[in-house]
């Protein structure tokens, strides 16, 4: 039987949400199980990660400061011990901060009008890869 | 429109014909789309005649400008009288860069003001909190404390240019209101408005009842349906949500013991306006019909300025492309004239690069220009409601308006707007599923996206020059040093402040809340008293039991888009 991931989505902030939600469901249609988060800090998005026991985070970052928040998210798993946890973006990133919060160590970056296939697919691709067996 | 029987027969025969030779023609074309659906899933045909409208009452449904049912417009004299408010939301970095703003968009001929702050909640902890990294002055403005709306506002007349705060906190209103006071201006006076969502909520009834009281021309209650578009619904949804919500919000103040006409003239909508123009035109003369209709029917309200709905509009961002970033230029141009075809009062137009950062001084000018060349150089405005007459906008008009009042019925025998809640939330976010998927598939066409995708992307190109060697910014990027300039300010107004004063004032304030009096007066002197947004925040969550230990005191359940 193949593998239920369990995803975690998060967000920066209050505002707009139609991606946030629109990615909740595309995922839970691709057969993972997506813990809503809501609008979290990056520390109480690393315990929550903690506490969950999840596979992945999905980040929707579209106030913050992408590399600030992102810096602030791996400093709290590192001291949680879970930064085997795979962590991709989705939202408005520019292209320097993409270059800046990938080599930080995001794993994917998603905008507007990717396909929600592709979404999926990458997703639960990079789920697996960091899936280790226990 | 009351033609007389023997033109309907004539006019009956003709079109049979008609219909026949289009039968003919599309036999022709195999796989033609004979019939579409709009983003409100009303099946449209090609073509409209007198016999669509057949029934429609000019004096009763149409009418005159400023005449019951307002279908044409609020006002007499249309723009003519009262020219369109450009109104660009702004909002970077401290009040400081906000200011500047306001005024380099003052200069470029905007007549009006709105300022988005970075803390949409409106519940937020102040800038040095741990709880808000990355957040500062980053979305929209750093406003710690009354210091900075001096700041934000200083060199601006008040009385010439009102203001728009999209804040849902009192803490906003309490600040804008100091600053009225110290000038001299009296309430009575003073003009503006905030996007205080119509909610169940303390807080916002406070809002509007003590402006209902005490500032009777500021636009206290809000219907924000603009954001609700936007998170994924469609037109019909749109307007009929937003007449729902406002009668809840109205029962509720009822209940306060306010009289309908006390305060339903100072809600204001705020509204969409898409791709589909011409829905998007249908959709302000339905929304004026149905909210004059409903309240004069259903509540009784006689004070004409009640019924008379008055809108600001922005235009639609979903749609926008970071792929040929300068053809979001011609989107939200038609957009706007859609907006200004259809009677709005007050305008944002989006600016190209909204989809790939907050706009500069370069592309929020160009909002404001977009605007002005509708307005001075075209025809647009020169002729009220031009569109009305239409045999095809008449009938949409009237096919809107229908669904909606279905919508809203559905919704009250459900217990009314504020019980529906979570299903109108999920009705958003299928509605928004939905248009996604048909993006994905390409049953929606968007250039540069699905159809017409260029791989050089020269306007991308074009784009990456001018960062390169313009001498202005040609994309925003957020200044990280911001978070300690505010800081720095915000500390000023902590060591500055008399804090015996300041806890008599606190005290006083959460007494009058917990006494469940009004909470605007002893705000008003607490601000004054050097209280931060961050201190209210943490009041209101203890005072109303919000859940304040959480990283936020929101995420409400009402929260739509």
């Amino acid at each position: 039987m193949e593998r239920v991931f369990r995803v975690l989505l998060s967000r920066d902030d209050w505002y707009h949400q139609r991606g946030y939600w629109v990615i909740a469901n595309a995922l839970k249609n691709a057969g993972m199980e997506v813990v809503l988060g809501g609008i979290q800090t990056p520390v109480a998005i690393a315990r929550t990660a903690l506490n969950e026991d999840v596979d992945l985070i999905g980040y929707r970052i579209m106030q913050a400061a992408p590399d600030m928040v992102v810096r602030a998210l791996f400093q709290e798993m590192k001291a949680n011990g879970i930064m085997s946890i795979p962590v991709v973006v989705g939202g408005i990133i520019s292209d320097r901060e993409e270059k800046v919060i990938r080599e930080l160590g995001v794993k994917a970056v998603f905008r507007s009008f990717d396909k929600l296939e592709t979404i999926q697919k990458h997703v639960r691709a990079i789920a697996a890869e960091s899936f280790v067996e226990t | 429109m009351m033609y007389d029987n023997e033109f309907m027969q004539k006019l009956q025969d003709i079109q049979k014909r008609y219909e026949d030779e289009l039968k003919n023609i599309f036999s022709r074309m195999p796989g033609a789309e004979t019939e579409r659906k709009t983003f409100s899933g009303i099946t449209v045909k090609f073509l409209y005649t007198p016999k669509d409208i057949e029934k429609t009452d000019f004096l009763d449904d149409v009418s005159f400008p400023g005449q019951y049912p307002y279908t044409r417009g609020v006002f007499p004299a249309g723009y003519l009288s009262r020219g369109l408010h450009i109104r660009q939301v702004t909002g970077l970095g401290t009040a400081e860069e906000t200011n500047q703003r306001w005024k380099f968009l003052l200069a470029q001929g905007a007549n009006a003001l709105s300022v988005v702050p970075d803390d949409g909640s409106g519940n937020r902890a102040d800038s040095d909190s741990a709880r808000v990294v990355g957040l500062v002055g980053k979305g929209g403005v750093a406003l710690d404390t009354l210091f900075d709306y001096e700041t934000l506002l200083d060199g601006i007349d008040m009385m010439k240019y009102p203001v728009h705060l999209i804040s849902t906190n009192a803490y906003a209103l309490a600040c804008y209101l100091a600053i009225a006071e110290r000038r001299g201006i009296p309430f009575g006076e003073l003009r503006g408005g905030m996007s205080n969502w119509v909610r169940p909520e303390t807080e916002c009834l406070d809002i509007i009842e003590f402006c209902a009281r005490n500032v009777p021309l500021f636009n206290a209650g809000y219907l924000d349906m603009r954001n609700v578009r936007e998170g994924g619904c469609t037109a019909v949804q749109e307007i009929a949500f937003g007449v729902a919500t406002a009668m809840a919000g109205c029962d509720r103040l009822i209940s306060k013991g306010l009289h309908i006409d006390d305060f339903l003239h100072r809600i204001t909508w705020f509204v969409n306006a898409g791709p589909e123009f011409f829905e998007e035109v249908a959709k302000f003369r339905a929304l004026r019909r149905v909210w004059a209709k409903i309240f004069r029917e259903r509540y009784g309200a006689k004070n004409p300025l009640s019924l008379m709905c008055r809108m600001h509009c922005q235009t639609y961002a979903p749609t926008l492309t970071m792929q040929q970033p300068f053809n979001n230029l011609i989107r939200s141009t038609i957009y706007a004239m859609a907006a200004i075809m259809g009677g709005v009062q007050s305008l944002h137009v989006n600016s190209f690069d909204e989809a790939l950062a907050i706009p500069t001084e370069f592309s929020a000018s160009l909002s404001v220009r977009t605007q002005q060349i509708i307005d001075l150089e075209t025809d647009i405005t020169k002729v009220i409601d031009p569109l009305g007459g239409s045999y095809y906008v008449e009938w949409l008009t009237n096919k809107l308006e229908e669904e909606t009042i279905q919508l809203i019925d559905s919704i009250q025998d459900m217990g009314g707007a504020f019980k529906a809640w979570s299903w109108m939330c999920d009705e958003i976010r299928n509605a928004a599923m939905k248009n996604q998927q048909e993006y994905d598939s390409g049953e929606k066409l968007l250039v540069g996206v699905n159809t017409l995708i260029d791989e050089t992307d020269i306007q991308r190109e074009a784009l990456k020059v001018l960062q390169q060697h313009a001498h202005f910014e040609a994309l925003y990027e957020y200044d990280p040093s911001f978070v300690d300039k505010q800081i720095k300010r915000l500390n000023k107004v902590r060591q500055e402040r008399e804090p015996e004063k300041l806890k008599q004032a606190e005290a006083a304030l959460i007494e009058t809340m917990e006494a469940k009096q009004n909470m605007m007066p002893a705000l008003i002197d607490a601000v004054k008293c050097g209280m931060t947004r961050g201190e209210f925040a943490k009041i209101k969550a203890d005072v109303f039991r919000q859940p304040g230990a959480g990283p936020y005191v929101c995420s409400p359940p009402y929260v739509l888009a």
